[in-house]
């Protein structure tokens, strides 16, 4: 037993000691003569920042840094919060399990894979966050992790350590699986009906309550014997507890409204509308219940059910005080979220930092974390994106994306490395191992044409995929 | 407005030689003439003279008029310049610090012809079955009343190329302007370019059929497969040259054999003999470099759609005089080790190398408003404004054949007109004012509707 | 009556055992290898000794060795004598299992398939697949015979268990001899083996979030049925009957430390993904595969997990394409990096064996595992990784894995050094008993016979072939595509063509099914045949009977 502490304690120190290292390697950076969009105080003229061990730790004017601290001249050009992306399926090994019509049991943590190149192209796009969640084939999926994209690190790294737990939700066409061909043979799966998703939910959480009271019972004695863990109860235990944030993916209002009264009944609160295309139809209900939105800025009619969606929805949201995000779900959309801002600006009329919350600091608030990223405010993590142009420009490019100060996508490098690479490859090539087979040999893969990018994740399963 | 009836269907509507395709042609050939002139037969907007003054006029083909007037009479451009006067009883538009623009083109687009995506299979119209329809006509499937079209032509986009998609020849796209309440008072070309996807190495296992289990293939088979079907292509288009050959030898010699009609034979014959363009959808280079080939072989005139890595080919579209429509700024690169700008600088890339291209959606029509958008983020990685202005404007009617109608602020063009408060590129940019063939249009569409019935809900 | 069958009985197991004693008997010759080199691991070589085998035994080892009188005396000058190599991960001696159905398309739709296509074999609780319980030496085939590739090649020991399932099974460590299961065993059950898959025909686990799912709540409920057990047992009185669920218990010995789980995993995420769970269940994890075991070997070490290191390094067999792309940064480096894993986990003080990893030529194992010395792993290391580090880590350190006295008599003698290319190995030892390798020409060719799955025949290709329908014979083309074991392709005739389905490439030969219709009625055929030179042959079973085809390979 002894043995074990004292291993415990060295371990513990060791650990104190690396991440003490670690948080020293982060060096002072120094972000010099920017316009600066806070996301929460407005936009800055020719202002510095500070950065040290990964926070904010000064904004201001002709700020002093010390002398081995990196300076970034930034004259002429434009500061932003990282984007925060609210509804995403990037670096997934699986989006859906398909089987129930419940898999609260699954965790997208266990299958996140750091090796997917759209977290880097996302990066240029200057996303620095996102909400991983499990696809939309059940109405109650599993549960969600709200990450950095710290691309190059390890995946632990990418999780946000004191981000709420969530879990999502689905309603509508994609858990009722009418649109999708059944397996041949196969029983169809409960629901087909949105009657029969509300049920689903409905039944799920009675299940949760008596298990809950199951627990309650035993830890105030009253039962001798421990219940069996539930680990598809379990979240929804947590979400009666308001402890997990529940992320609804939905398109008509009505269903989102009737989601909204179940939840009303079970005592806990919707925390997101994913979609919510239709939202605008109960701007008052929502905000009555301090429920996000969390929108495409402007998608509609790719489904029935996404006919009646409107690009004034997120502006009407916002006039009503509904904290609303525009989110992506897809590899390819995330790359231009400051443009989905932008058409906030367009589609109503919300105010420049406004549009912005919408990519940042409203994301953040709906995933829980807006105490340490979201805005551009002393002491939150320096999660920073630098702009050629105003972000809501067409014309703008991020040049470089930070996340605690640590620099995850510079666009001069990554142009400068592209010859290095082809360097590389030409060794790589010429090397045994990587040669074709003198003769037969089994034949090459057939070449792709375009890369899948999807607005809707229902039928999403990339394990049937080509990755590796 | 005229059209200009090509060749083959002058010749082939002489002869009386088939009922049903006369009669199939003579109603093709009577809604063009119906097409005349356009601001008689809408219904949509206000007709009338409208001059718009104290405007920041781009041209796109003339440069900027920093303060300048346009008249539009009769549907078309009368006047454009700084020194215009009003003309009486025109009705004034003040467009201080406004800007003027032609309408916008989007020359790849499948809009009118899908209506809601997934779930509602009843709206689409998009593919016909069979991998062999070139006598399908979009403008026959475009639905007037989708409410894509108001949507689009709000955001500034004033005409599309709407085309058939799926199997090998997909069918005739049409070129139509964004207001009318029949397809042929949107026609601006009913029978453009044939739509056919180019032979390549897939998986796919042939036909259209998006419901049907796609059961991998190898690629030695997937090799051959394309091979076939290349060399299946190119007997079609010899069949068809030779059914037009005897359909002429029948025209002149009425002692010859009857021949026979084939619907699908016929359509095709115009572009098999290069009277007409071919649009063919080709993304990578090998594929791009074989329509190239195929085009000079075949003695076609072929447009590229798609066009990821068309700079890469640029040498055999140039010598070809191969244009392209390039659909892929809002695409992810295929490969993991493309740059991860690899296809927002293709435009800026192409543009270097001289081949005539456009910038279009590609969209089945719901977000082919974007276009500006998709022109603006090519800007954003290395394509000059101008250029990202022209690639959605003047360029894309060049391609289109319609440079003579369209495309740019030039009198005598069709008045097709967006007014905005800012760059038609920028996603901040309202339009004000929207003239479609010289009719002021209301900013209205679905989401304006839906908007006013739901704003003031409490 | 009743007392003479029972007499009968008794009379057939007593000769039964008697044979098997006469069979043991005839092998425990006495061996001594005289005069040759000696790699005994647990100390240094010795340049010149002898090795004295007896009952299965090391008798005697050193450079003054005394040879006993009955010894039948081997002169080993110029040879080398191993201890007998270790195969740490194969399916040796478990018969193929029958071809997995493909995964439905459409399986969006979602719903599930009864369980059709695999008829339940368990009365678990658990599907198919997810069954822990599976057992390797359970299902071992007997008999020496199958090993001989393998052993030719120079392994005596294997780790064997099936590939299939999330639950791959409980793996058993096996001698390459003896006609016996029980004569083969040497320690079963060894670990319990978990593939990151999922199962199939849209039953959950349907993805991988399923399959980490499904065991945690496995493992939670295992650990509640012991606890349960426990209250029970204690005072069963006014508490329900814990059920007995043998997929459970099965698991118990895992949770309780006392066996290990061997986990599937070549990518650095896959590998981490093992890690978490280990930790988080506290299990006694071992990693198998590990390609990319050298960017989490902090992380090994510091959890103290050992590597089941597949020497079946990644090579190129496509072949070149103008129309194909290039491959991927990430293909080309992993390629090159693959080969400096062991090296990398010798240095980070991970400890690790090597494993064939599935190879289609067991004779890659040494070449490859000379790659792995050339890309800077010391030769005493790649040894050990073979032998002693192998022994260890699957538990049979004590008894195999070094050349010692009174250790198992596994030995592996090679003419040359095992690393260089023109060895050969020249006697095998397996529990004493002498496999001698005749002289044979050094080429390498595909290892054949045995059941290794890898071991696969060649059969791809266009035939064409007459179908001996009696009074009919129907001629058609069979197109076959293989890559490794999976066959794919297509049968041509008459009447149409359909694609052949759940195609399977054996040692022997191949097997698959498709369906012809006929007079408006699909039937089914099970196809299964074989290819020698440009021959094929086979049969074609129907419904109705059984029809042979036969047929040339077409240019």
């Amino acid at each position: 037993m002894k043995k074990v502490t004292v291993f415990l304690l060295l371990i513990s120190i060791n650990l104190i000691s690396l991440k003490l290292v670690s948080a020293q390697s982060k060096a002072e950076v120094l972000i010099r003569n920017a316009t600066v969009l806070t996301a929460a105080k407005g936009t800055l003229e020719n202002a510095d920042i500070l950065i040290k061990d990964g926070k904010i730790a000064r904004i201001g004017k002709n700020l002093k840094a010390s002398s081995n601290a990196r300076t970034i001249d930034a004259t002429g050009k434009f500061v932003t919060p990282g984007i925060i992306d609210c509804h995403s399926h990037t670096m997934m090994d699986a989006v859906n399990e398909f089987s129930y019509s419940v898999t609260s049991m699954t965790r997208i943590r266990d299958v996140l894979n750091p090796t997917d190149i759209a977290i880097y192209r996302a990066l240029a796009g200057g996303v620095t966050a996102a909400n991983l969640l499990h696809g939309s084939a059940n109405a109650i999926g599993g549960q969600n992790s709200t990450v950095k994209f710290k691309y190059g690190k390890p995946i632990e790294d990418f999780v946000i350590p004191d981000a709420p737990p969530g879990i999502k939700f689905a309603l509508g066409e994609n858990p009722k699986r009418t649109n999708f061909n059944p397996t041949p043979g196969a029983t169809p799966r409960y629901p087909r009906t949105r009657m029969g998703v509300m049920e689903v939910i409905r039944d799920a959480f009675v299940r949760a309550r008596e298990y809950k009271k199951s627990w309650d019972d035993f830890r105030a004695k009253k039962t001798t014997v421990q219940p069996r863990r539930d680990l598809e109860l379990e979240p929804l235990v947590e979400v009666l507890e308001g402890k997990r944030l529940v992320h609804a993916h939905g398109y008509r209002s009505d269903e989102h409204l009737n989601l909204m009264l179940l939840a009303d009944e079970f005592g806990f609160k919707v925390a997101t509308l994913q979609h919510a295309l239709e939202a605008y139809k109960i701007a008052p209900e929502i905000a009555k219940r301090g429920t996000g939105a969390s929108i495409f800025a402007d998608s509609w009619s790719y489904k029935l059910e996404a006919y009646d969606s409107i690009p004034y929805n997120g502006y009407l949201l916002w006039k009503a005080g509904v904290v609303v995000s525009i989110n992506s779900d897809s590899n390819e959309r995330m790359r231009r979220l400051n443009v989905d801002a932008a058409k906030m600006m367009k589609y109503g009329g919300v105010p420049e930092e406004e549009a912005l919350k919408m990519i940042t600091l409203n994301a953040a608030k709906q995933l829980g974390i807006d105490r340490r990223t979201g805005s551009i405010e002393v002491g939150k993590d320096a999660d920073i994106v630098i702009w050629n142009a105003h972000p809501f420009s067409v014309y703008s490019h991020a040049e470089m994306t930070m996340i605690e100060g640590e620099v995850y996508f510079d666009r001069q490098q990554d142009i400068s490395k592209r010859a290095e690479l082809a360097r590389e490859r030409e060794t790589l090539e010429k090397m045994d191992i990587n040669r074709p087979p003198g003769s037969g040999g089994t034949p090459p893969a057939i070449p792709k044409e375009k890369r899948q990018s999807h607005l809707d994740d229902a039928d999403s399963d990339k394990d049937g995929g080509n990755r590796r | 407005m005229k059209l200009q009836i090509t060749n083959y269907e002058l010749r082939i509507i002489k002869p009386v030689f088939n009922l049903c395709l006369s009669v199939f042609l003579c109603g093709i050939f009577s809604f063009v003439q119906a097409q005349n002139d356009g601001s008689q037969q809408n219904q949509t907007g206000k007709a009338g003279t409208f001059a718009i003054v104290n405007a920041r006029i781009v041209t796109v083909s003339g440069g900027v008029i920093e303060n300048g007037t346009l008249v539009i009479r009769n549907g078309k451009i009368e006047a454009v310049g700084a020194t215009i006067s009003v003309p009486s009883g025109a009705e004034q538009i003040d467009a201080k610090g406004l800007n003027v623009y032609p309408g916008m083109i989007d020359a790849g687009t499948n809009l009118g012809l899908a209506e809601v995506g997934q779930g509602a299979p009843a709206t689409i119209d998009v593919a016909e079955t069979g991998d062999m329809n070139a006598n399908a006509k979009a403008i026959l499937g475009i639905n007037p009343h989708s409410s894509h079209v108001n949507v689009t032509r709000v955001n500034g986009i004033t005409t599309v190329l709407s085309m058939p998609q799926g199997g090998v020849i997909s069918g005739q796209s049409a070129i139509i302007n964004l207001n009318g309440s029949t397809q042929n008072e949107m026609a601006v070309v009913p029978l453009f370019g044939l739509v056919i996807n180019f032979p390549r190495i897939t998986t796919a296992a042939g036909g259209f059929n998006p419901f049907g289990p796609q059961q991998p293939i190898e690629f030695s088979e997937a090799l051959k497969r394309r091979d076939q079907r290349l060399e299946d292509l190119k007997k079609l288009f010899r069949d068809a040259e030779n059914y037009a050959r005897v359909q002429d030898a029948y025209a002149k010699d009425k002692n010859l054999p009857v021949p026979q009609t084939d619907l699908k034979t016929a359509a095709l014959a115009p572009y098999a003999r290069g009277e007409k363009p071919i649009i063919f959808t080709a993304e990578r280079e090998r594929d791009i470099r074989g329509v190239a080939r195929f085009a000079a072989d075949m003695k076609i005139k072929a447009i590229i759609m798609g066009g990821q890595e068309a700079w890469k080919a640029a040498d055999e579209l140039k010598k070809n005089n191969i244009a392209v429509i390039y659909t892929n700024i809002y695409s992810l690169p295929v490969r993991d080790d493309d740059a991860y700008d690899y296809l927002f600088e293709a435009p800026a890339k192409l543009q270097k190398t001289g081949v005539k291209f456009c910038i279009s959606t590609g969209d089945g029509g719901a977000e082919v408003r974007d276009l500006p958008y998709h022109a603006g983020l090519a800007g954003a990685y290395g394509l000059p404004k101008e250029e990202a202005l022209k690639s959605v404007t003047l360029y894309a009617a060049q391609i289109l054949g319609i440079a003579d109608k369209v495309g740019s602020i030039e009198v005598g063009k069709i008045a097709n007109i967006v007014v905005t408060d800012g760059d038609i590129l920028e996603p901040r940019t309202n339009v004000k004012y929207l003239f479609i063939n010289g009719r002021m249009l209301p900013l209205t569409s679905r989401h304006t509707e839906l908007y006013d019935s739901f704003k003031d809900r409490k | 009556m009743k007392n003479f069958i029972l007499r009968f009985y008794i009379a057939i197991f007593a000769s039964f055992s008697l044979g098997l004693s006469i069979n043991a008997q005839t092998r425990t010759e006495t061996f001594a290898i005289t005069n040759a080199r000696i790699v005994t691991v647990s100390g240094a070589a010795i340049e010149k000794g002898a090795v004295v085998v007896r009952n299965g035994l090391i008798e005697a080892v050193g450079a003054n060795a005394k040879i006993p009188a009955d010894a039948r005396t081997i002169d080993g000058t110029g040879l080398t004598i191993y201890p007998g190599f270790i195969d740490a991960n194969t399916s040796l001696g478990l018969a193929a299992a029958p071809a997995a159905p493909q995964r439905p398309v459409g399986q969006v739709g979602g719903g599930q398939l009864a369980a059709q296509t695999s008829q339940p074999q368990s009365n678990s609780n658990y599907p198919d697949g997810l069954q822990p319980e599976e057992y390797a030496a359970g299902k071992l085939k007997a008999g020496e015979a199958q090993f001989e590739t393998n052993r030719n090649a120079g392994f005596t020991t294997v780790l064997t268990v099936s590939r299939d399932g999330v639950f791959n099974g409980q793996s058993a460590v096996i001698n390459l001899a003896g006609d016996t299961v029980s004569q083969m065993i040497i320690r079963a059950p060894f670990a319990e083996h978990f593939s990151f898959t999922t199962l199939r025909n849209g039953q959950y686990p349907t993805s991988l979030l399923g399959t980490f799912s499904a065991l945690r709540q496995m493992l939670l409920d295992a650990q509640r049925l012991q606890t349960l057990r426990q209250v029970y047992d204690k005072n069963p009185r006014g508490i329900k009957r814990p059920e007995t669920d043998k997929s459970l218990d099965a698991l118990l010995p895992i949770l309780n430390r006392e066996m290990p789980i061997v986990f599937n995993a070549n990518t650095e995420i896959e590998i981490v993904r093992a890690l978490d769970l280990a930790r988080e269940f506290n299990l006694n994890a071992i990693i198998s595969g590990g390609q990319e075991a050298w960017k989490v070997a902090g992380r090994l070490k510091a959890q103290n997990v050992p590597v089941l290191l597949s020497l079946n390094f990644p090579k190129r067999t496509a072949a070149a394409s103008p129309e194909a792309d290039a491959e991927s940064l990430e293909v080309l480096r992993l390629r090159a990096e693959v080969p400096k894993t062991a090296a990398k986990l010798a240095q980070a003080g991970v400890k690790f064996a090597f494993q064939s990893g599935g190879m289609t030529s067991i004779n890659d194992f040494l070449t490859n595992a000379n790659k792995a010395v050339e890309n800077g792993l010391s030769k005493d290391a790649a040894i050990r990784a073979m032998t002693l580090s192998a022994a260890e880590i699957l538990g049979v350190g004590n008894r195999l894995g070094t050349i010692e006295t009174g250790k198992i008599a596994n030995l592996t003698v090679s003419r040359g050094d095992v690393f260089s290319k023109d060895k050969t190995i020249t006697h095998v030892f397996v529990d004493g008993k002498l496999f001698e390798q005749k002289e044979k020409p050094k080429t390498t060719t595909p290892a054949t016979g045995g059941t290794q799955p890898a071991a696969t025949a060649t059969v791809g290709g266009t035939y064409s072939i007459t179908i001996n329908i009696p009074g009919q014979p129907l001629e058609g083309t069979l197109s076959l595509t293989q890559q490794g074991e999976i066959l794919s392709g297509s049968l041509q005739t008459q009447l149409g063509t359909t694609p052949i389905k759940d195609g399977k490439v054996t040692a022997e030969g191949f097997n698959f099914t498709t369906t012809v219709e006929l007079g408006g009625s699909t039937f089914n055929l099970d196809v299964s045949g074989r290819v020698t030179g440009n021959q094929i042959s086979g049969t074609m079973t129907t419904p109705q009977g059984a029809v042979a085809f036969s047929g040339t390979k077409t240019p």
